[in-house]
């Protein structure tokens, strides 16, 4: 109801985090692999958030990846146009950019509500647009009960803390195990029918001719076949502690082989095979 | 024409590049608010007295602070205002906006020492 139609690349991330049915038991591992749901957040923060790759949609705070965020903050020079509408979200630290597509009836009614001076909750996308941070909205909510900017505020605190306190605790974690068992449940039938297929490709190269170090990557991969997105480069140099350069010339080996391939981007690989 | 044009695009580039978090107001109690005299402040208080265009309020730290500026006709028992820190106990203010009758002076004010001390990075 809230994430309504197909414009938003936000239903994207936000799939990965609803996909495992209980997302409050899988919080361990994904904070391990450094992604949150949605992030609460104040604009301050956003504004130190700093791309990480070149998509238009890809930000990291704190040290970890955000997608998601919400905000809480006063509605300032809104701009109601036929297909959307678009204001300014201060929140006291800062202002940043919203806009809320109003494509069917029920996004206009929510927006209707809306108006300049008005506090709200804001649930939205971070994206950058012509150099400029900006949230996509898919939730613009008015605040009724005024606790909760208190409650807001402090639940950017806390994230905080948690996300900077996970950091210092997991180099010492197995990720890979941990990452495998909360996507597990995502696991897609579509995959099947490539895996039978690349199977027996598989069978004929990954015998022969692997260096150590592609084995090494290789096997990661397979680990953690079930995330749809595959993983990146840098997260898998620094889980098997392979250097970035080295993890690139294995990556291209086994590309070549047909053993893995891109996904969302050059710098996220799956394998074709389960392991 | 073109030139204006070009000088907006490399003005946009360079100044409109981020959002703009150079206007923040701070949330501050009456203990915080003299630490910012003269810059822009929010604050709740809990009305006492309305007297034409001033109101006596209590802060979130129990103390008393004088709000001036242009109140709404109606005010809630809490009203949060933001405006630029007068004194070290008066504000003038441009926003108030009714935060209702009942609201959690305790964890508010918590959140004030809060996010001017360990936390102001956040914030600031």
């Amino acid at each position: 109801m809230m994430f309504s139609s197909s414009q938003f690349e936000a239903a994207v991330p936000l799939s990965q985090s609803t996909q495992s049915t209980d997302p409050f038991s899988n919080s361990s591992a994904s904070k391990s692999r450094g992604t949150e749901g949605l992030v609460p957040v104040t604009v301050k923060q956003l504004s130190e958030a700093y791309q990480s790759g070149d998509e238009k949609s890809n930000f990291q705070m704190d040290g970890a990846d955000v997608t998601n965020v919400t905000l809480v903050g006063m509605v300032v020079q809104m701009v109601v146009k036929a297909t959307d509408v678009s204001f300014s979200l201060d929140d006291g630290t800062g202002k940043v950019e919203c806009r809320r597509w109003t494509n069917d009836s029920s996004d206009s009614k929510e927006m209707d509500s809306v108006q300049d001076g008005m506090y709200v909750r804001v649930i939205g996308h971070l994206r950058s647009s012509h150099g400029r941070k900006q949230i996509v909205a898919f939730a613009v909510r008015q605040v009724l009960n005024f606790d909760e900017i208190t409650f807001h505020f402090i639940d950017c605190i806390h994230q905080h803390l948690q996300k900077s306190r996970s950091k210092s605790d997991t180099p010492t974690q197995t990720k890979p195990v941990e990452l495998s068992a909360a996507s597990a449940s995502s696991h897609s039938t579509s995959n099947v029918h490539l895996t039978a297929l690349s199977n027996d490709f598989s069978g004929q190269h990954s015998t022969g001719g692997l260096k150590n170090c592609d084995q090494k990557v290789l096997e990661f991969l397979q680990q953690n076949f079930s995330i749809e997105k595959g993983l990146h480069r840098d997260e898998i140099s620094r889980q098997l502690k392979i250097p970035v350069d080295k993890t690139m010339e294995s990556v291209r080996a086994l590309e070549e082989e047909g053993l893995i391939y891109s996904t969302i981007d050059e710098y996220h690989y799956k394998s074709t095979t389960e392991s | 024409m073109t030139c204006t044009t070009y000088s907006y695009e490399i003005y946009r580039h360079f100044f409109l590049t981020d959002m703009d978090t150079s206007n923040p107001s701070v949330l501050v109690n009456a203990d915080l608010l003299s630490r910012y005299v003269g810059r822009k402040v929010r604050t709740v208080i809990q009305v006492i007295r309305i007297d034409g265009t001033s109101v006596l309020g209590k802060s979130t730290d129990d103390r008393q602070l004088v709000v001036k500026g242009s109140p709404p006709s109606s005010l809630t028992t809490f009203v949060e205002v933001i405006g630029i820190a007068d004194s070290q106990s008066s504000i003038a203010a441009d926003s108030w906006t009714n935060f209702g009758d009942s609201f959690d002076t305790a964890s508010h004010n918590k959140l004030c020492q809060l996010a001017n001390g360990e936390y102001q990075h956040l914030f600031l």
